[in-house]
C-alpha cells in the first residue's frame, strides 16, 4: 500500500515537474503586465494627470463610461461579428480543405504546403495586399468581379461602413484558413484507418463515417482549433489597423485597435486598460467554456 | 528513483543559470555602444577615455536623415562636451517609445515630434523644462510665432525649438487645366470648383481634386486650411461657417469631383495620384517639392505644373506642420543639448538645414540664408505660411484631432450630412476647449 | 504510375479528378499571392495605374533590388533568424513538456493550469509593451536579442500545450509500460518514445513557433531601438514613408520575407508527409 501511494505521489511531482517551468514562465512574463492593466482600469490615468501623479483610483467608473459610449458597444460588436464571422469561414472551409487533402491524391502534398503560404506571411503584408486589392477604383477583386459580370458597379469596399468589415473578414479566413487546416489535418491523421474500414463494411455510408466517426475521434483537435482561433481572432489588432485604421467611421475597430488607440493615441492609459480588461473578461469567459467542454471528453 | 532526482535538480540548475545569465549579460548592450553603425563616419566612442558625455538622439527624417547626420558629426567634431549619436526610429514606432518612456524613464537625450503631438507628450513629463535657458539665449524672439507655440505648455514655458516648417498649398497640373480651357489658377472656392468639374474625367479615371481625408493625424491636417478659409474654427466646430467648409468638401465627392477612396489615402497616396495624371488639382505639402520633379520623370507622366494658395472663400488658409527637437527629462546632459539645440537652430544653420533637407526656416533672420527662396515654389509656401494656422498646441490634440477627422469622414463617405458631423465633433471638442482653451493663433 | 489501360482504372480516374480540384482550389485561393509577386515587378507606375492589369506590362526587377541591395538587409536577415530561432527554442522546450505533463499525468488542479495557460493568450500585445518594458528594463534584457523572443514566446507556449495535450492524450499506454521495461527513466521515456510518437504535431508546433518569431514586429521594435538589431519585418517603414507608398516593393519585400519559411517548410514536407503516412502512432 505504502509503495503504491508514495509511487502515485511520485507520478504527480513528475507531471508537475514537467508543468512548472513554462507555467512559472507565464506568471512571470504575462502576470505582471496582467495585474498592470487591471490595477490601471482601475484609476483615472491619462495625459492630463499623468505626470503630476495625482491619479486616483475610481472603480468601475472607466468600466461604465465604455459601456455607455455607443462607439464602445459598436466596437464590441464589431469585435464578436469578426470573430465569429472568421471562425464559421476558417473552420469550415479549414475542415474541408483538411479532409480534401488528407485523401491521397498525387499532388495533394505539395498543393496543401502551398496553401500554407497565407498563414506564413507576415500579416503586416497581408493587410496591406488586401488593402490594395479591395480598392473600390484600382482593385483587383472588383475589377475581377465586375468583369465577371457578378456585379454592375465597383463596390466600394473600404469606404462604406456597410462593407468594410466583408473585407476584414474575408482577409483574415484567407490567413485563418491555413490554420485550420493545418491543425485539423494533424488531428484527421490520428483516426485509425481500421475503424474507417470496419464501419464501411458495417454499412456506414459516407456521411454516417463522417458523422459518427471523424467528429467524435476529432473532438479534441477541433476544440483546440476553435478555443485558439477564438482567442487569436478577439484579440486581432494587425489587419484592421493597417488595413482600414479602424475606419470608415469604427465600422471594422475592434477592441484591440480600440484599446491601442485610447492608450496610445489618445493617452487615455485607464481607459485604454479597462477596455482591454473587457477583451479580457469575454476571453476568459470562453475559455471557462472551452475548460467545460474539454472535460466531458476526458472522463 | 535517485538517477530522476537528479535528473530533476540538473534540469533545474540549467534553468537558473540560464536565468542568471540572462539577467547579467543585457547590461552592457545599450544606445551608446551602437554609434558606429548608425553614425557614418564618426569615430568608436571610447567612454572610458574621452570627457565628451554620450548623448542619444532619436529621429524619424526619413529624406532628410544624412543631411542630419552630417550635421550633428559637424557639432561633434567642433567641440568636445557631448558626442550625439543619431538613431532613426520609424515615425509610429517612436511615439510609442515616448509613451512608454513617459512610464519607464528610458527616454533618449534628444527626441524629434511631430508639432502637434509634441504637447501631449510634454504633458507626459516626456520633455524638459528648459525655458530658462533658451531665455538665456535671447533670440527666441526671432522665431515665427506659430512654430514656437508647438513648443510651449499651457503656462507658456518652452521645451524645445521647432526644427522646419512645412505649410500646405494647391498644386495645379496646367495641362489638364488648359485643355478644360482655363489658363489659370483657381483663387476661389468658386473657381475652384468649376475648375474640378471641368477636369474631371470618369471614363479616363481623372479626378479634379486629390486629397487625403484619412481617419488620422494626416486627414485633420488637410482639412484644416479649409475650415479656417471659410471662416470657421477648430474652437466652433458647429459653428455655420464650419459646417460650410465640410459641406464644400463632402460635395466635390458627392460630385465625383473627388474620390470617396481619400478617406483611405494618405497624402502619399494623394500625391501619387496626381502624379499618375489621375488628378488635376492636389492639396500639396511643401516636402513633396523636393522629389517632384523626379517623380513625374519616373512616371513618365510629363506634367507641366505649378503652384499656387489653396482657394479662399473667405480668407486665405493654409496650415503649419514641421517637427521639432526636444531635450528628454532625466538627460544627464541637459545643458549641453541645450546648447546643440540653440546652435542647429541658430539663423544660419537653420537656413543651412532647410537648403539642404528641402523645408522652410522657423526663424526670419534664416530666410536669407535659405536658398530655397529663389526656387518659386518653395515662394508659394513661404507665402502662404503667413496664412497657416497652427493645429494646437494642446494636451489633449490628438482627442480633438480625432473628432475632427471623425466628423470629416463621416460626411465624406456620405453617412452622415455635415451639419450632424459637425455637430458631434463639437460634442467632443468643445468641453475639452472649455476645461483648457486653446491659445490665440 | 502509368500503365496501359491507365485511364480506365476507377482509381486512377478518381486522381486525376482530384488532382483537378485541388488546382482549381489552389488557383482560387492563391490568387492572391500571384498578385503579390506580379505587383512585386511592377514599375511604380504600373502599380498605381489606371488599370488594372493582370500581369506586369512592363516588367521590372527594380523593386526587389531595392529591398536586396539595402545595405541593412543581410543585419536584418540574420537578426529575423535570430529572433525566431531564439523564440521557437524556448517555446518548445517549455511548451512540449508541459503539453505532456498536462496530457499523460493526472495532475490535480490541471485545469487551473489550463485556465492560467489560456489566460495568458487573453490580452492583447499593445497593452502588455509598457510593463514587459518595464520588466525588461529592470533586468536589464533592453536591447539585447533576448528581450523579444521571451515575450514571442510567452505567446507561443500556450499554443503548444493547447495543441500538443490532446495527442500526448492519445498514446496509447502501452507505449509507458513498452518504456519502463526498457528501462527508460522518465525523461529518456520522454524524449526517446513519446516525443517521436506523435513527430507530425511536434513539427507542426515548431514551425508555427518559428513562424511566431520570424513575423513579429511590434516586440522587436518596441524592445530594440537600435538599427541593427532590428528584423526584417521592420523594412515595411522603409516603404511605407511620408513619400509614398511603394506598393511594388512592398509585395517583394513581402515574397521576400516568406521565402525562408517556405524553404524552411519544404524541407519538412518530407517528415510531415512521412508521419502522415505512417499514422500519428508507430503500431
Amino acid at each position: 500500500m505504502k509503495k503504491k501511494r508514495s509511487m502515485a505521489a511520485a507520478r504527480k511531482i513528475e507531471g508537475y515537474c514537467f508543468l512548472l517551468p513554462a507555467f512559472i514562465y507565464l506568471l512571470v512574463v504575462i502576470g505582471y503586465p496582467l495585474v498592470y492593466n487591471v490595477i490601471l482600469s482601475f484609476k483615472d490615468t491619462n495625459v492630463k494627470n499623468f505626470k503630476a501623479g495625482t491619479s486616483v483610483f475610481i472603480g468601475l467608473d472607466n468600466y461604465i463610461t465604455l459601456f455607455q459610449d455607443p462607439t464602445f458597444l459598436l466596437v464590441l460588436r464589431n469585435t464578436f461579428v469578426f470573430t465569429i464571422g472568421s471562425l464559421v469561414f476558417q473552420f469550415t472551409i479549414g475542415f474541408l480543405f483538411a479532409m480534401f487533402f488528407s485523401k491521397k491524391f498525387t499532388i495533394s502534398g505539395p498543393v496543401r504546403g502551398l496553401l500554407l503560404v497565407s498563414y506564413m506571411m507576415p500579416m503586416s503584408v497581408t493587410a496591406l495586399l488586401a488593402r490594395n486589392m479591395f480598392g473600390t477604383t484600382e482593385g483587383v477583386i472588383n475589377d475581377l468581379l465586375v468583369n465577371i459580370g457578378l456585379i454592375s458597379a465597383p463596390i466600394e469596399w473600404l469606404t462604406s461602413t456597410s462593407t468594410a468589415m466583408i473585407a476584414v473578414v474575408a482577409a483574415n479566413c484567407w490567413v485563418g484558413i491555413p490554420f485550420n487546416m493545418l491543425l485539423l489535418t494533424s488531428g484527421l491523421t490520428g483516426i485509425n484507418q481500421a475503424v474507417y474500414e470496419s464501419a464501411s463494411i458495417d454499412g456506414a455510408n459516407g456521411w454516417q463515417r463522417f458523422r459518427y466517426i471523424t467528429l467524435p475521434l476529432m473532438k479534441p483537435a477541433i476544440l483546440s482549433v476553435l478555443m485558439l482561433g477564438f482567442i487569436y481572432t478577439f484579440k486581432a489588432f494587425d489587419l484592421m489597423y493597417i488595413m482600414t485604421s479602424g475606419g470608415p467611421l469604427n465600422s471594422t475597430d475592434v477592441l484591440g485597435t480600440y484599446a491601442y488607440n485610447l492608450s496610445f493615441t489618445q493617452y487615455e492609459f485607464s481607459l485604454g486598460s479597462a477596455a482591454a480588461m473587457v477583451l479580457f473578461l469575454c476571453l476568459f469567459v470562453v475559455g471557462l467554456l472551452y475548460l467545460k467542454l474539454i472535460a466531458r471528453e476526458d472522463d | 528513483m535517485s538517477k530522476f532526482w537528479k535528473k530533476i535538480v540538473s534540469v533545474g540548475v540549467a534553468f537558473t543559470m540560464a536565468g542568471t545569465l540572462l539577467m547579467g549579460c543585457g547590461g552592457s548592450s545599450d544606445d551608446s555602444s551602437d554609434a558606429d553603425s548608425t553614425d557614418a563616419d564618426s569615430s568608436e566612442s571610447t567612454a572610458s577615455s574621452s570627457d565628451a558625455k554620450e548623448v542619444t538622439l532619436w529621429h524619424y527624417f526619413e529624406n532628410e536623415a544624412d543631411d542630419l547626420e552630417e550635421i550633428v558629426e559637424e557639432y561633434n567634431q567642433m567641440q568636445s562636451d557631448i558626442h550625439i549619436t543619431v538613431t532613426y526610429v520609424a515615425r509610429d514606432e517612436l511615439m510609442n517609445q515616448y509613451t512608454i518612456g513617459a512610464v519607464s524613464g528610458e527616454l533618449p537625450d534628444i527626441g524629434m515630434v511631430d508639432s502637434p503631438d509634441m504637447a501631449s507628450y510634454v504633458s507626459l513629463g516626456v520633455f524638459e523644462d528648459i525655458t530658462s535657458q533658451l531665455e538665456e539665449w535671447g533670440e527666441l524672439d526671432k522665431f515665427y510665432t506659430g512654430t514656437l507655440s508647438s513648443c510651449k505648455d499651457s503656462k507658456g514655458n518652452l521645451y524645445g525649438l521647432p526644427n522646419n516648417s512645412n505649410c500646405l498649398a494647391l498644386l495645379c497640373n496646367m495641362d489638364l487645366l488648359n485643355a478644360a480651357g482655363y489658363e489659370d489658377v483657381p483663387e476661389t472656392w468658386e473657381e475652384f470648383e468649376e475648375i474640378a468639374a471641368a477636369t474631371t474625367n470618369a471614363g479616363d479615371n481623372v479626378y479634379g481634386f486629390s486629397m487625403s481625408l484619412i481617419g488620422n493625424e494626416e486627414g485633420t491636417f488637410q482639412y484644416i486650411p479649409w475650415l479656417y478659409a471659410a471662416g470657421g474654427s477648430v474652437a466652433d466646430l458647429s459653428s455655420d461657417k464650419s459646417v460650410k467648409s465640410l459641406d464644400f468638401l463632402s460635395n466635390l465627392i458627392a460630385q465625383g469631383y473627388l474620390s470617396k477612396e481619400s478617406v483611405n489615402w494618405t497624402q502619399a497616396d494623394a500625391y501619387n495620384a496626381f502624379i499618375a495624371g489621375k488628378a488635376a488639382m492636389l492639396e500639396s505639402g511643401t516636402w513633396q517639392i523636393a522629389s517632384l520633379d523626379d517623380d513625374i520623370a519616373d512616371a513618365g507622366t510629363d506634367i507641366n505644373y505649378k503652384y499656387c494658395f489653396l482657394p479662399k472663400d473667405e480668407t486665405y488658409a493654409s496650415v503649419i506642420g514641421g517637427e521639432n527637437f526636444g531635450v528628454c527629462t532625466g538627460s544627464e546632459a541637459t545643458d549641453e543639448c541645450v546648447d546643440f539645440l540653440t546652435w542647429f537652430h541658430s539663423a544660419e544653420k537653420n537656413g543651412e538645414f532647410a537648403t539642404r533637407s528641402g523645408k522652410l526656416v522657423v526663424r526670419e533672420d534664416a530666410e536669407e540664408y535659405n536658398e530655397l527662396i529663389e526656387d518659386e515654389r518653395f515662394a508659394v509656401f513661404s507665402d502662404a505660411m503667413e496664412y497657416a494656422v497652427a493645429r494646437g498646441p494642446h494636451e489633449s490634440w490628438p482627442t480633438i484631432s480625432e473628432a475632427i477627422y471623425t466628423a470629416v469622414q463621416g460626411a465624406a463617405i456620405g453617412e452622415k450630412t455635415a451639419a450632424d458631423a459637425m455637430a458631434e465633433g463639437a460634442a467632443v471638442v468643445d468641453p475639452i476647449l472649455e476645461e483648457t482653451p486653446l491659445p490665440e493663433q | 504510375m502509368m500503365k496501359t489501360g491507365y485511364f480506365k482504372s476507377k482509381e486512377s480516374r478518381k486522381n486525376i479528378i482530384y488532382c483537378i480540384i485541388a488546382l482549381l482550389i489552389a488557383i482560387c485561393f492563391l490568387f492572391p499571392l500571384y498578385w503579390l509577386i506580379s505587383m512585386s515587378f511592377k514599375t511604380d507606375v504600373e502599380s498605381f495605374g489606371k488599370i488594372v492589369t493582370y500581369y506586369p506590362h512592363k516588367f521590372t526587377i527594380d523593386p526587389w533590388l531595392k529591398n536586396l541591395q539595402d545595405k541593412d538587409f543581410l543585419v536584418s536577415l540574420k537578426n529575423s533568424f535570430i529572433i525566431a530561432a531564439l523564440s521557437m527554442v524556448i517555446s518548445l522546450l517549455l511548451g512540449v513538456p508541459a503539453a505532456y505533463g498536462m496530457g499523460r499525468y493526472k495532475v490535480p488542479g490541471s485545469k487551473g493550469f489550463l485556465l492560467t495557460f489560456l489566460v495568458t493568450q487573453m490580452l492583447p500585445a499593445s497593452l502588455m509593451l509598457t510593463p514587459m518594458y518595464l520588466i525588461f528594463n529592470r533586468v536589464n534584457l533592453l536591447g539585447t536579442y533576448f528581450a523579444p523572443p521571451i515575450a514571442i514566446a510567452a505567446g507561443s507556449i500556450p499554443f503548444i500545450v493547447v495543441t500538443l495535450r490532446p495527442y500526448f492524450k492519445t498514446i496509447p499506454t502501452a507505449l509507458d509500460d513498452a518504456a519502463r521495461i526498457d528501462g527508460c527513466n522518465v525523461l529518456t521515456a520522454f524524449l526517446k518514445i513519446m516525443l517521436p510518437a506523435i513527430k507530425t504535431g511536434i513539427i507542426t508546433v515548431l514551425v508555427i513557433s518559428f513562424l511566431n518569431g520570424w513575423n513579429d514586429l511590434v516586440y522587436s521594435m518596441t524592445f530594440n531601438v537600435q538599427a541593427e538589431m532590428r528584423p526584417l519585418t521592420a523594412n515595411i517603414y522603409k516603404f511605407q514613408t511620408k513619400y509614398g507608398t511603394k506598393w511594388n516593393a512592398i509585395m517583394a519585400y513581402g515574397c521576400i520575407l516568406v521565402l525562408p519559411v517556405v524553404l524552411i517548410f519544404v524541407f519538412l514536407q518530407k517528415y510531415i508527409v512521412g508521419g502522415l503516412t505512417a499514422g500519428a502512432v508507430k503500431e
